[in-house]
């Protein structure tokens, strides 16, 4: 029983939604938003077991005092700080004054909590933006190993990337264009005939490739032949 | 229980058929102007494409019930799958699985935990640690109970452990900084990258690198495709990891599927050549024909 309900589910979900897909008729374009209104209620439930799972988490490295639990008492301190000052808001009350009991919301803004605010642009962005620009250095260090010409394939590569890169920058066509007596703007036109032909054509396969699997695994899910994901036991 | 259950079902479900029919109902009221159609003319010729696929594969479903030998492909990444769990069990290094960015209803995930599925039944068998950080909480509840009854299924109910398949944060760079600082620390034997990735794909590739992990990725984020193949051991591009699961578990009726699968990519070529074809002999009809279709 505990598999079937979830199975039936699953079968009615899948076949009416993808017919939803197909038609326009008011009662379709209800239906999909009701839908959607679901999974949106279904989310913050979720998150509330997350962040239960994070605490205990974290609160079993600080007990069992395991390799690094020091940094575990950082994760209790911002969330409780950005708990703290962004979470409560003032209710609203049409304009009136609020009732005593509540006047203690006053203080508190919500998202919009200056402490709240400077924590999240002087903490949090600055941090996801120094993640975001590691990027740069592993790009340089994957593609100095991808480069090295030690086979057919990867000088074949090595040359594409030097074509790209030199097409790409204003550079490479005013040096051709100034060294070079024969046409205009090569490096830049290379550039777009790589990028227009053997590029896109090996991406659309596997595009093609990918939209055919998702539709094979979708029917295996929605005919109940795929059933791993809902776990062991009949 | 069951009892108890099957009412929560059925309560349950009574009120999603009255809040659906209020739905349709405030729908049809509210709407009077709006196309009535129950068909959209336009995407005629995608519902045939959809149900000829469909009713491909799901023939070559009803064939493989039957039994018989269907050839698939070697694919290295998933040979490499035994090589990678026997190596964390040899050096006594955690097995890290990463399953991406994705929600639960993207295809990408579910294929990613089908795999891990197959990965936690023999993880169960040689006592390996295995470490599951979750970017979605829907997904970590799913892939708890799913890890949890790989170990029952392999009769070690015992080797399970909740608490290494936490939630780390929605937040795609902190889930990335956070992935890292756990190679970084534990330094695990081997890293599976499988499912939806988006800019983190080569910072957590690059990193699983630099601490030796034997590596297996795969993504159906063609953007990305590229970092992991040049940072990982092995790769699943595209389709392959939709069919690790069939690969994996041998079963008759996922290894028919993907026959079904073939035949819709056979179906594609054949249009693909004979429409180049005309194309170069100056009947364009094909060319004009795919435009309309949106």
């Amino acid at each position: 029983m505990r598999r079937q309900v979830p199975l039936i589910l699953c079968f009615l979900f899948g076949i009416v939604m993808m017919l939803v897909e197909f038609s326009p008729h008011p009662v379709s374009e209800g239906l999909r938003a009701e839908v959607i209104k679901w999974s949106l209620i279904i989310g913050p439930f979720a998150l509330v077991i997350g962040v239960v799972t994070l605490v205990h988490t974290h609160w079993i490295r600080i007990k069992r005092r395991v390799e690094h639990w020091q940094y575990s008492y950082l994760v209790f301190i911002g969330m409780i700080v950005m708990v703290a000052f962004g979470l409560p808001m003032a209710p609203k009350n049409g304009g009136n004054e609020l009732p005593k009991w509540l006047e203690w919301f006053k203080w508190f803004k919500g998202p919009e909590n200056e402490v709240f605010v400077w924590f999240f642009d002087n903490v949090q962005v600055p941090m996801e933006a120094t993640m975001f620009s590691l990027l740069a250095f592993f790009i340089a260090s994957a593609s100095y190993r991808a480069f090295r010409a030690r086979t057919l394939e990867a000088t074949l590569l090595l040359a594409a990337a030097l074509i790209v890169m030199i097409g790409n920058a204003p550079i490479g066509d005013y040096l051709w264009n100034e060294l070079s007596p024969v046409g205009e703007n090569i490096p830049s036109t290379a550039r777009q005939w790589i990028l227009d032909n053997p590029n896109l054509s090996s991406r659309r396969g596997i595009i093609l490739g990918v939209s055919l699997g998702v539709i094979s695994q979708s029917i295996r899910i929605i005919f109940g032949i795929e059933r791993s994901y809902l776990g062991g036991g009949d | 229980m069951i009892s108890k259950r099957i009412k929560c079902f059925f309560v349950i479900l009574t009120a999603v058929v009255l809040s659906c029919s209020y739905s349709l109902a405030f729908a049809q009221e509210t709407t009077t102007e709006v196309d009535t159609q129950w068909f959209h003319t336009g995407k005629v010729w995608i519902f045939v494409s959809v149900v000829l696929f469909s009713v491909a594969v799901i023939y070559s479903i009803y064939h493989a019930r039957g039994g018989g030998d269907i050839f698939i492909r070697r694919i290295a990444g998933l040979e490499a799958v035994d090589e990678a769990i026997g190596r964390s069990t040899e050096m006594g290094r955690p097995i890290l699985y990463v399953l991406g960015l994705g929600t639960v209803g993207d295809v990408a995930t579910i294929a990613s935990m089908n795999i891990l599925g197959q990965v936690a039944r023999k993880t169960a068998d040689y006592e390996t640690p295995l470490r599951v950080p979750c970017n979605d909480p829907i997904v970590l509840n799913v892939v708890r109970e799913m890890v949890k009854a790989a170990y029952l299924d392999e009769g070690r109910p015992d080797a399970y452990n909740e608490n290494d398949i936490f939630f780390v944060t929605e937040s795609q760079f902190a889930y990335a900084a956070a992935v890292d600082g756990m190679m970084v620390r534990e330094k695990p034997a081997a890293v599976f990258l499988q499912g939806t990735f988006y800019a983190e794909s080569l910072i957590l590739a690059e990193t699983g690198n630099s601490v030796g992990a034997i590596q297996i990725a795969g993504s159906d984020s063609d953007s990305q495709l590229p970092f992991f193949i040049t940072a990982c051991d092995y790769t699943l591009i595209g389709e392959e990891l939709y069919a690790a699961s069939a690969y994996l578990s041998r079963e008759p009726m996922l290894l028919g599927s993907l026959k079904g699968q073939d035949y819709g990519k056979l179906l594609l070529f054949t249009g693909i050549v004979l429409g180049v074809i005309l194309e170069l002999v100056g009947i364009t009809w094909v060319s004009t024909f795919f435009q309309k279709v949106k």
